[in-house]
């Protein structure tokens, strides 16, 4: 118990002193203008605590196994290709406030405008949601997604410490944060967290929405994850470097 | 006096200018090659053919526009240089082997992606990225996929792609480091040996 204060502790001190340029090597890469080919500068990951997150992965990587691949394939093998993606256009119109706030949070306008337009667009011509009609709109049919962690991001805070988290994966304490954030602003859980009255929606609706949302998600999760193990030689590092990467380049966008 | 110093910076634009254009042209180069690169080996993955030759289908048009040299010895790190020559063998042909192995994995379903290439980016006078956009069928939004090319004596090859910012090259890399502090070339070599004997996933 006092661990983990001590952990929340450590982590909120950390954000609160790191209001800095991150200058975390790991998510550069290696750049093309390098005179040798043969000597890269060596990636520095900030994984302190990678015993208990080696710990998590393997916890994940079984439950993966065990619980949420059989979960997915029975999902895919009931629930056609068409009904899935109309499903994740609809959760993903949802999230609408998630983007915008984070648009709006990093100074940019014109995307948080885009975010508005697609999601009249997508909520009406595309049916509450389910077509992503906006995506035959030049200008709205690639708009980057922001969320909480790149906010705090843009702001200057660094990823902090890699983190994998139990069921839900890689993280670091940046987005673990974020996470919070994007939490309260989804529609999806203003029901929960008691802003939508609960004499508006019943609890089951609510409970099935959500349940919904996470096992149309699985497939392709669990797909990613399939193909992140068949190709590497230390799956944990590969997870970690992609998530990074990944991450920072999302930041930068 | 002042006639002299505008001719000679003239003759030094003219010379810089020159120096930019060919590069220019270099880069086109780069991305013509590409083009054409990736045009052959999309008609290969998606002509039909059952998925499980596809490794060794695709493997003479992969083997014409990447680098593989390259690729493994950025991937080993600096422990490559501790390898010796037999092993830098060794580890190069297992590790093309993986990568050949990982792009088969990469291509599913019959429906080809659509790619829009962007302009060239010039990185070093021998060296340049070029960014795409990637849609595919089971993706919701495009995919930035960016090439890295190097130009050789036989022509501009690829020898780092980047699929959303994540270095194809620099995840290796970080896999492969503390593998070969620990172990040196042994280790790598038995890692990719137990790696290539699992049997490939199939693709859905």
């Amino acid at each position: 118990m006092n661990h983990s204060i001590f952990n929340v502790l450590v982590l909120f001190l950390w954000l609160s002193v790191c209001a800095v340029a991150d200058n975390h090597s790991a998510a550069k890469g290696i750049h093309a203008s390098d005179s040798d080919l043969t000597n890269v500068p060596v990636p520095k990951t900030n994984d302190p605590w990678q015993r208990l997150n080696r710990t998590t992965f393997r916890f994940n990587d079984e439950l993966t196994t065990y619980a949420l691949r059989p979960v997915a394939h029975g999902y895919a093998a009931i629930v056609p290709v068409r009904v899935r993606t109309g499903l994740t256009n609809f959760f993903d119109n949802l999230n609408y406030p998630v983007r915008f706030i984070n648009s709006v949070l990093q100074g940019k306008i014109t995307r948080s405008a885009q975010e508005t337009g697609k999601f009249v667009i997508n909520s009406t011509a595309g049916v509450g949601g389910l077509i992503r009609v906006s995506d035959h709109i030049p200008s709205l049919a690639d708009v980057p997604a922001e969320d909480f962690g790149q906010t705090l991001g843009v702001w200057g805070i660094c990823p902090g410490p890699y983190l994998v988290i139990p069921v839900l994966g890689p993280s670091d304490c940046r987005d673990l944060v974020g996470f919070g954030g994007d939490y309260a602003m989804n529609p999806l859980n203003w029901h929960t967290l008691g802003i939508i009255p609960h004499a508006y929606i019943p609890n089951a609706a609510s409970i099935a929405l959500s349940g919904t949302k996470s096992v149309n998600g699985l497939p392709k999760s669990v797909e990613s994850y399939d193909q992140l193990k068949a190709e590497a030689v230390d799956p944990y590092v590969a997870m970690r470097d992609a998530y990074l990467s990944y991450r920072d380049a999302q930041v930068k966008k | 006096m002042l006639l002299r110093f505008i001719l000679r910076s003239a003759l030094v634009l003219m010379f810089l200018g020159a120096a930019q254009l060919s590069g220019a042209a270099s880069s086109d180069d780069a991305a013509t090659m590409l083009r054409s690169s990736v045009e052959e080996v999309l008609s290969i993955a998606y002509s039909g053919h059952a998925n499980e030759t596809l490794a060794t289908r695709v493997r003479p048009a992969l083997e014409k526009c990447f680098a593989f040299d390259i690729v493994t010895r950025q991937a080993m790190g600096p422990g490559w240089r501790q390898f010796s020559a037999t092993e830098q063998k060794r580890v190069t042909d297992l590790f093309s082997e993986l990568m050949i192995r990982t792009y088969s994995g990469r291509v599913v379903g019959t429906q080809r992606p659509k790619i829009v290439f962007g302009s060239p980016v010039a990185t070093a006078s021998d060296r340049c990225e070029i960014p795409t956009r990637v849609t595919t069928s089971s993706s919701n939004d495009p995919i930035a996929v960016v090439y890295r090319m190097i130009k050789l004596p036989a022509g501009w090859r690829i020898y780092d792609v980047l699929i959303e910012g994540v270095s194809f090259v620099a995840n290796y890399r970080a896999q492969f480091d503390e593998l070969i502090q620990k172990g040196g070339a042994g280790a790598a070599i038995r890692t990719l040996e137990a790696k290539l004997a699992q049997p490939v996933p199939s693709n859905s």
